[in-house]
C-alpha cells in the first residue's frame, strides 16, 4: 500500500485511481444488480402470464376479489416515496443536510404507509381464506365457480409478497442512510450511498407499477 | 463530485405529477370494457410510467448509456424466457392427435371437492339453505 | 525486481485471520480452490462408488435407493459446489485483476462475501449428506421433487444460496472488466481469458436469479401446495422444466465458457506464436452466452412440450455449433506452423480439443429432435455431457492450474509426473466413457443401479477404466501440491513458458500482496509473439 495520496478524500478506496471511477463503478454495479433483480421478478411474471393464458376467465373473476381502492391508494403512496426519495438525493447534492433527511424521513414513513395498507389486504384474505395453494379455502357465491383459483391467488401472494420483501428491504437501508446522513457522512461531495438505495427504491417502485394492473385491474 | 449532473427540482415535480395522472388513467380505462385491448392499454400506460421513471427519477437518462444498456439487457432476456415459453404452453397439443394434451391442466384440483360453500366472509353456509338470502344479506 | 519481492501475497501478512478475512482477491481465489478441490474429490468419490456397482449387473454394493442418492449428490456437488463456483472463483478471482493491470476487483468486500455465501450453501448441501441424501436427481423435476421424502428442501435452499455467492461474484468480475483496466488495455488488447470470464459473468449474473426463482417455487410447492409445477393441483410439471432449463442450459456455459478461455491462453503462449482470430474467439464468446439463452428446450424433446416449440429449439440448437467450430479451428490454426512445445498445460489444451470436440458433435446429435427421442435419458446423454465437463470444462482447469501453478505460488511441480498424470486423465477418460455413448445407442438407460446382461461388458470396460481415471486425477493434483510442500520454489522473476500477458511480464511469482509495484505500463498485446521476444525465464 502506501501509495494513499495524502489530499485523496477518505471514502476513496486504494484500488481505485479516483473518485469519479469509483462512484461510476459503483453505479454500474448497481446497475447490473437491478438486471438480476429485474430476471428473479421476470421468473414470476412468465407463471403469471402462462397461467393467465390458461386461465382467462379464472383470472378475470378472481382478481374481482382483490379491493381495487387499496391497491391504487397503495399505487399512489408509492409514486409519491419515489419522489421523495428522489427529491433526498438532490437535496443532499445541495449539501442541504437537514432536507434530505426530512425527505428520507418521510420516503421512511411512505414505505411503512405500503406496508400497513398490504397488511389489511393480507389480513382480510387469511380471514375469508383467499390463501395461496391447499390453503385456499373461500367458496363464496362470487368464487365457487371458479376453476382452480388458488393458483391466481399462490402468485398473487408469491408477488406482491416478494415485492413487499423488497419494501421492508428498502426501509432497512433508508434507515441506515437517515442515520449516516444525519451524521454528516453523506455530504454533496460524497453520496453514493444514497444514490445506490435511490435506484433500488425507484426500481421497488417500477415494479409496483406492473403489479398494480396485473392484479387489480384486469380487464 | 460536483461535475455530477442535478436534475432541476420542476423536472421531479413533474415526472411525479405525471406518474399520479397516469394512475388515474389507468384505473379509469379498466373500467371500460375494451375486450382484449384493455390490457394492451394497461401494459402501455404501464411501461409509459416505468419509463419515466428509470429515465428520470433512475437519472437513466444522464448516465453513462452502458447502465441503460444494462436495464434494457433485463428486459430483453424477460422477453426471451416469456416468448420461447409461451411457444410451448401457447401450442400445447398442436398436432391435435390426443384432445386430452390440448388443455394440459384446466382440471380442477380434487381439494375443491372436499370444501363447504361459504359466505362472502369465508364462513361455511349449509349447502340445503337458502344460498340467495345469504347472499342478499351482504349486500 | 526490486529487494522488494520476497513479500508476497502468501506471506504478506501473516496470521489465519489475516486469511480468513483477506480482502485480497488472490487469497480469495485460493480459498476457493481448496474448497473446490474437495468438492471435486467428493464427488469423484461417489461416482467411483457408482461405477463399481455398475461393474455388474445386480445390486451388488448399493441398494437402488443409495444409488438414486449417489447420482443425485454427485451431480449437484460437482455442479453447483466445483464447475460453477470453483472455477471462476478460483482461476477468476486469481488473474483476473493481475490480467487488468488493477489493485484487486472493484469489490474486495463483496469478493469474500461471495466465498462465505458459497460456503453457507455449501454447509445445506452437507448437511443433506447426513441427514440421508438427496434422490430427485440434479435436476429436481416435479412431480416428484415435491413429493420426494429426501431432503429436497436442504438441498434446494442450498442452492439458492450458492446461487447468490454467483451472482455477486459476476456482478463483481464485470465492473472490474469494465471499470478497472489500466490504462491503454483497451477491449481488444485483453486477454481472452478475461473476454471469456466477462461473458461468463454476464450468463451468471442474467440466468442465476431465474435458478433463484425456481428454487423458492419449487419449495414453496412442497410447503403450501401453490399448484404452479403440481399437475395434480391444477399446476403444469413441464413449466418447472422450462424455468428449471432457462437457468440450466446457459449454465452449461457458465461452466465451458471459462474452460475456453483457459484454453486460448494455453496455446498461443505454448506454441510461441500469436492468436488466430482474437476477435473471432472474444465475439464468438458473447454470442455463445447469447445464443445460449435460446435453446433450453432441447433438455425436454421428450416431455410433452408442443412440437412447435420442439422444432424451433431444435434449429436454434445447431446455432450454437457455429460460434463453437469457429473457436476450435482458431486453436488449431494458432498452433499450425506454430513452435508447439510439449509441456503439461499443452498436454491438457490438447485433450482438451480433442474431448470437448467429440462431446460438442455428439451435442448436435442430440439436438436433433427424432435422434433425441431415442437418445435421451440414455447413457448416450451422459457421455456427451461428460465429454463436455469432464473431458472440456475439467481438463481444461486442470491445464491451466498447471499453468498458472508457478505464477500463482511461486513453485513449480515435477513436469515429468504432470505429463504422465495428464496422460492418464486422457486415455482413462476415453475409457471410461467412450464406452457410454455405445451403450446409450444400445438402450441402456441413465440413473438406473442396475442393467441387462448384454450390457455387462461394456460397463465393466468403463468401469475398469474410471479406475485408472480416478487415480490419474489424483497423482495429478496431488503432484500440484506436492510442489507446494515441498517448497519446490521458483525464482520470483520467472516466466517458465515465456507468457506475454501482464501477470508473467509485470509482477513476480507468486505476486505482491497489491499486485504491482506500481502500476503498469502496457508495452505490447497479450500475443504479440510477432513483435516481441518474450524470454522463457526459469530458475530455481
Ligand atoms: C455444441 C454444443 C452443445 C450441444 C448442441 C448440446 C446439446 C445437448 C442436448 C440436446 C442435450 C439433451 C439431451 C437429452 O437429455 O436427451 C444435452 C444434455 C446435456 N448437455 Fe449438452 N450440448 C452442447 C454442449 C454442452 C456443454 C458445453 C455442456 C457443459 C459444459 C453441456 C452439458 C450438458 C449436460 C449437463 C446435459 C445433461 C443434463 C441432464 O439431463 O442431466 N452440453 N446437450
Ligand atoms: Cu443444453
Amino acid at each position: 500500500m502506501g501509495h494513499h495520496n495524502p489530499d485523496s478524500p477518505s471514502h476513496l478506496k486504494h484500488y481505485f485511481h479516483d473518485v469519479n471511477q469509483q462512484y461510476e463503478t459503483s453505479k454500474f454495479a448497481m446497475w447490473a444488480f437491478i438486471l438480476t433483480e429485474v430476471l428473479t421478478f421476470a421468473g414470476l411474471f412468465v407463471a403469471y402470464i402462462v397461467y393467465r393464458s390458461w386461465y382467462p376467465d379464472m383470472f378475470v373473476d378472481a382478481h374481482k376479489l382483490l379491493d381495487v381502492n387499496k391497491g391504487l391508494m397503495n399505487t399512489i403512496v408509492l409514486i409519491t416515496s419515489s419522489l421523495t426519495m428522489a427529491l433526498a438525493i438532490w437535496a443532499i447534492q445541495k449539501n442541504n443536510k437537514k432536507l434530505s433527511v426530512v425527505m428520507l424521513v418521510a420516503t421512511f414513513i411512505f414505505a411503512l404507509v405500503f406496508l400497513g395498507i398490504k397488511y389489511l389486504e393480507y389480513t382480510h384474505k387469511f380471514e375469508v381464506g383467499q390463501l395461496p395453494g391447499e390453503f385456499y379455502s373461500y367458496m363464496g357465491p362470487d368464487a365457487a365457480h371458479l376453476n382452480n383459483p388458488h393458483i391466481f391467488f399462490s402468485i398473487y401472494f408469491i408477488m406482491t409478497g416478494l415485492h413487499g420483501l423488497h419494501v421492508a428491504i428498502g426501509m432497512g437501508l433508508i434507515a441506515w442512510l437517515i442515520y449516516s446522513t444525519q451524521k454528516g457522512n453523506l455530504t454533496s461531495e460524497y453520496y453514493t450511498p444514497m444514490e445506490m438505495i435511490g435506484i433500488f427504491w425507484h426500481l421497488v417502485d417500477l415494479i409496483w407499477i406492473y403489479l398494480f394492473p396485473l392484479f387489480y385491474l384486469i380487464g | 463530485m460536483s461535475e455530477h449532473h442535478i436534475t432541476p427540482l420542476k423536472t421531479y415535480l413533474i415526472i411525479a405529477a405525471s406518474l399520479l395522472f397516469l394512475s388515474g388513467v389507468t384505473v379509469w380505462v379498466s373500467y371500460i370494457d375494451l375486450g382484449s385491448f384493455n390490457i394492451v392499454l394497461a401494459m402501455f400506460v404501464a411501461t409509459v410510467k416505468a419509463s419515466l421513471v428509470a429515465f428520470f427519477f433512475m437519472h437513466l437518462l444522464w448516465d453513462d448509456k452502458k447502465n441503460l444498456t444494462m436495464f434494457l439487457m433485463s428486459l430483453m432476456f424477460f422477453g426471451i424466457f416469456v416468448t420461447i415459453t409461451m411457444l410451448d404452453t401457447g401450442f400445447r397439443g398442436d398436432l391435435g392427435l390426443n384432445p386430452e394434451t390440448k388443455d394440459p391442466i384446466n382440471k380442477r384440483a380434487a381439494f375443491y371437492d372436499t370444501l363447504p360453500l361459504t359466505d362472502t366472509h369465508g364462513h361455511p353456509v349449509d349447502e340445503h339453505s337458502d344460498e340467495h338470502h345469504e347472499d342478499k344479506d351482504h349486500h | 525486481m526490486s529487494e522488494n519481492t520476497k513479500q508476497n501475497y502468501l506471506n504478506h501478512p501473516k496470521g489465519i485471520m489475516s486469511w480468513l478475512l483477506t480482502l485480497d482477491h488472490k487469497r480469495i481465489g485460493l480459498m476457493y480452490l481448496f474448497s473446490g478441490i474437495l468438492f471435486f474429490f467428493l464427488g469423484g468419490l461417489l461416482a467411483l462408488v457408482m461405477r463399481f456397482e455398475l461393474a455388474a449387473p445386480g445390486n451388488d454394493i448399493i441398494s437402488n435407493e443409495v444409488y438414486n442418492n449417489a447420482y443425485t449428490l454427485h451431480g449437484a456437488i460437482m455442479i453447483f459446489l466445483f464447475i460453477i463456483p470453483a472455477i471462476p472463483g478460483a482461476l477468476g478471482n486469481i488473474l483476473l485483476p493481475l490480467m487488468v493491470g488493477a489493485k484487486d476487483v472493484a469489490f474486495p468486500r463483496l469478493n469474500l462475501a461471495s466465498f462465505y455465501i458459497y460456503s453457507f450453501g455449501a454447509l445445506f448441501a452437507m448437511y443433506t449428506i447426513i441427514n440421508g441424501g438427496v434422490d430427485t436427481g440434479w435436476t429436481f423435476y416435479t412431480p416428484y421433487s415435491t413429493q420426494s421424502t429426501s431432503n429436497v428442501v436442504p438441498m434446494t435452499l442450498g442452492i439458492f444460496i450458492i446461487g447468490f455467492s454467483s451472482i455477486l461474484t459476476g456482478l463483481n468480475f464485470i465492473a472490474t472488466v469494465h471499470k478497472m483496466r489500466i490504462p491503454g488495455l483497451t477491449w481488444y488488447k485483453l486477454p481472452l481469458f478475461v473476454w471469456a470470464l466477462y461473458g461468463t459473468s454476464l450468463v451468471q449474473i442474467t440466468a442465476t436469479p431465474v435458478l433463484a426463482i425456481t428454487m423458492v417455487l419449487l419449495m414453496l410447492e412442497r410447503f403450501l401446495g401453490i399448484g404452479i409445477f403440481d399437475p395434480a393441483l391444477g399446476g403444469d410439471p413441464v413449466l418447472y422444466q422450462h424455468f428449471f432449463w432457462f437457468y440450466s442450459h446457459p449454465a452449461v456455459y457458465i461452466m465451458i465458457l471459462p474452460a475456453f478461455g483457459i484454453i486460448s491462453e494455453i496455446i498461443p503462449v505454448h506454441s510461441r506464436k500469436k492468436i488466430w482470430g482474437y476477435k473471432f474467439i472474444a465475439y464468438s464468446t458473447l454470442s455463445i452466452a447469447f445464443i445460449g439463452f435460446l435453446v433450453w428446450g432441447h433438455h425436454m424433446f421428450t416431455s410433452g412440450q408442443s412440437v412447435f416449440s420442439q422444432i424451433v429449439f431444435s434449429f436454434i440448437t445447431y446455432f450454437v455449433g457455429i460460434p463453437t467450430g469457429v473457436k476450435i479451428f482458431s486453436w488449431i490454426l494458432t498452433m499450425y506452423k506454430g513452435q508447439v512445445s510439449f509441456t503439461p498445460p499443452m498436454f491438457y489444451a490438447l485433450a482438451f480439443l480433442f474431448l470437448f470436440t467429440i462431446g460438442g458433435l455428439t451435442g448436435i446429435f442430440l439436438g436433433a429432435v427424432a435422434l433425441d427421442i431415442h437418445l435421451h435419458d440414455t447413457y448416450f446423454v451422459v457421455a456427451h455431457f461428460h465429454y463436455v465437463m469432464q473431458g472440456g470444462t475439467i481438463v481444461a482447469f486442470l491445464g491451466g492450474l498447471h499453468h498458472w501453478w508457478p505464477k500463482s505460488f511461486g513453485v513449480m511441480y515435477n513436469q515429468t509426473i504432470a505429463n504422465i498424470a495428464a496422460l492418464g486423465v486422457f486415455i482413462g477418460f476415453n475409457g471410461t466413457f467412450f464406452p457410454q455413448f455405445l451403450l446409450g445407442l444400445r438402450g441402456m438407460p441413465r440413473r438406473y443401479a442396475t442393467y441387462d446382461e448384454q450390457f455387462v461388458e461394456l460397463h465393466s470396460y468403463s468401469t475398469f477404466w474410471s479406475g485408472i481415471l480416478g487415480i490419474s486425477i489424483f497423482i495429478a493434483v496431488m503432484n500440484l501440491f506436492w510442489s507446494f510442500i515441498k517448497k519446490n520454489k521458483v525464482d520470483p522473476g520467472s516466466n517458465p513458458w515465456g507468457g506475454m500477458t501482464l501477470e508473467w511480464t509485470h509482477t513476480s511469482s507468486p505476486p505482491h500482496p497489491h499486485n504491482f509495484e506500481e502500476e503498469p505500463v502496457l508495452q505490447h498485446g497479450p500475443y504479440d509473439y510477432d513483435k516481441v521476444i518474450v524470454e522463457k525465464t526459469y530458475k530455481k
